[in-house]
């Protein structure tokens, strides 16, 4: 998504599977005040989860070995939050390996997109995995304050709503 | 879960609630396109809702040191995108300033072409174009087309009531507008009454030119009698 790796095709489009928003499970998310460098599967259920406990200010557990503090942070009101994947190369008519009903229906979804797609080849998908209407935020040995730069994120649609909103007739 | 959903790259995003309503009536038409970013003209990914005839700029938040856990995984990054409706003439005024340079009246298909980025084709098909040109463009009608040119003044007076909007915004928000004022509340705890007029204005100022070129920005800092930017 970054405009770093989609230099090489400016024609492309990334086409987003509406069907996907409907039926996205819900979805936990966690913020976690470190980087993780590699994005893989991992046993978020086996070891971070069941060691949340809740203190007297918020959220404790600990990840490799350092304590967090963290809090339930609500998405922004009129606005819903997903995790979306891309869908490798998917090519018109090639199922897609998950191989469920809800696959095939994205297939047809497929076929019978309009053929002014003219940039066909170059076309890539996404799609939502999940939704969520709220994550923890964690922060190292004390929850983040309300200076927090991700709590000025989360103000930022309510503040872009006033700036691109049309302007009244004279 | 496979390999596959190990090498997957996902992305945290925030979109409006109401794209989930209208995808039950369409089977396409949400799609990532590149266009022109109006400030800096370079290559931006932008998110156009064709059901609901919505363009959408995506904004990130990124800060060192953060990684999401999803469910039973982990993204590195911790990426956090906004998708937030944009107001298309914005992207319009780039076209409509470019052109301008030939100095003539011109069909807005003529106007809005671009090599580098073929997607602002996209543009022109978004609702009420009429009426939003009013606002930065003379326009005159000959057999029925209409022919526009980009309008100095009247972009100007447009973009004073964006200012005048996003002010009255920042106030309702209790949006902190002046870093000096931070220093006097922690002193006095008086906050409110310390923000002056001209603070939010500059900050409005700032918060609208990040969608104009420079030289336009500049314009309107002297339209609006703002102190120059240091």
């Amino acid at each position: 998504m970054e405009s770093g790796d989609e230099a090489a095709v400016e024609k492309c489009r990334i086409h987003l599977r509406p069907g996907t928003l409907r039926d996205a499970p819900p979805a936990m998310l966690h913020l976690l005040p470190c980087e993780v460098l590699v994005s893989r599967p991992a046993p978020v259920g086996r070891f971070f989860t069941p060691a949340i406990r809740q203190g007297p200010d918020g959220l404790e557990v600990s990840f490799r070995g350092r304590k967090l503090r963290g809090e339930e942070v609500v998405v922004p009101p009129g606005l819903v939050g997903y995790v979306m994947e891309e869908k490798g190369e998917v090519v018109v008519g090639k199922g897609s390996s998950e191989g469920s009903s809800n696959d095939k229906e994205q297939e047809q979804q497929e076929l019978v997109e309009p053929p002014e797609a003219l940039e066909r080849d170059f076309d890539r998908f996404i799609g939502a995995t999940a939704s969520f209407s709220g994550f923890t935020l964690w922060g190292l040995e004390t929850i983040p304050g309300p200076d927090a730069k991700v709590r000025g994120a989360l103000t930022w649609p309510s503040l872009a709503a006033a700036i691109h909103a049309q302007v009244p007739e004279d | 879960d496979g390999g596959d959903r190990a090498r997957a790259r996902q992305h945290v995003f925030l979109l409006p609630e109401y794209f989930k309503d209208a995808s039950k009536k369409m089977k396409s038409g949400l799609m990532f396109v590149k266009l022109v970013n109006p400030c800096s003209g370079e290559g931006t990914i932008y998110l156009f809702n064709m059901c609901l005839q919505q363009l959408f700029e995506i904004k990130v938040f990124k800060e060192k040191h953060h990684s999401w856990f999803i469910n039973q995984s982990v993204q590195s990054g911790g990426l956090l995108h906004f998708a937030t409706p944009i107001d298309p003439l914005f992207l319009l005024l780039h076209y409509l300033r470019k052109a301008d340079k030939e100095g003539k009246f011109q069909p807005l298909d003529q106007v809005v072409v671009d090599d580098m980025f073929p997607n602002c084709i996209l543009l022109l098909k978004l609702p009420e174009l009429e009426k939003l040109l009013q606002h930065v463009t003379e326009e005159k009608e000959i057999d029925k087309k209409k022919y526009y040119k980009y309008s100095k003044e009247k972009t100007i007076k447009w973009l004073e009531k964006k200012v005048n909007q996003i002010v009255a915004a920042l106030k309702t928000n209790n949006v902190n507008v002046s870093a000096r004022v931070q220093a006097t509340a922690f002193f006095s705890g008086d906050q409110a009454s310390s923000d002056k007029e001209e603070d939010y204005i500059c900050y409005a100022h700032g918060l609208v030119s990040d969608y104009l070129p420079r030289e336009l920005s500049d314009d309107l800092c002297k339209y609006l009698k703002l102190p120059e930017p240091s």
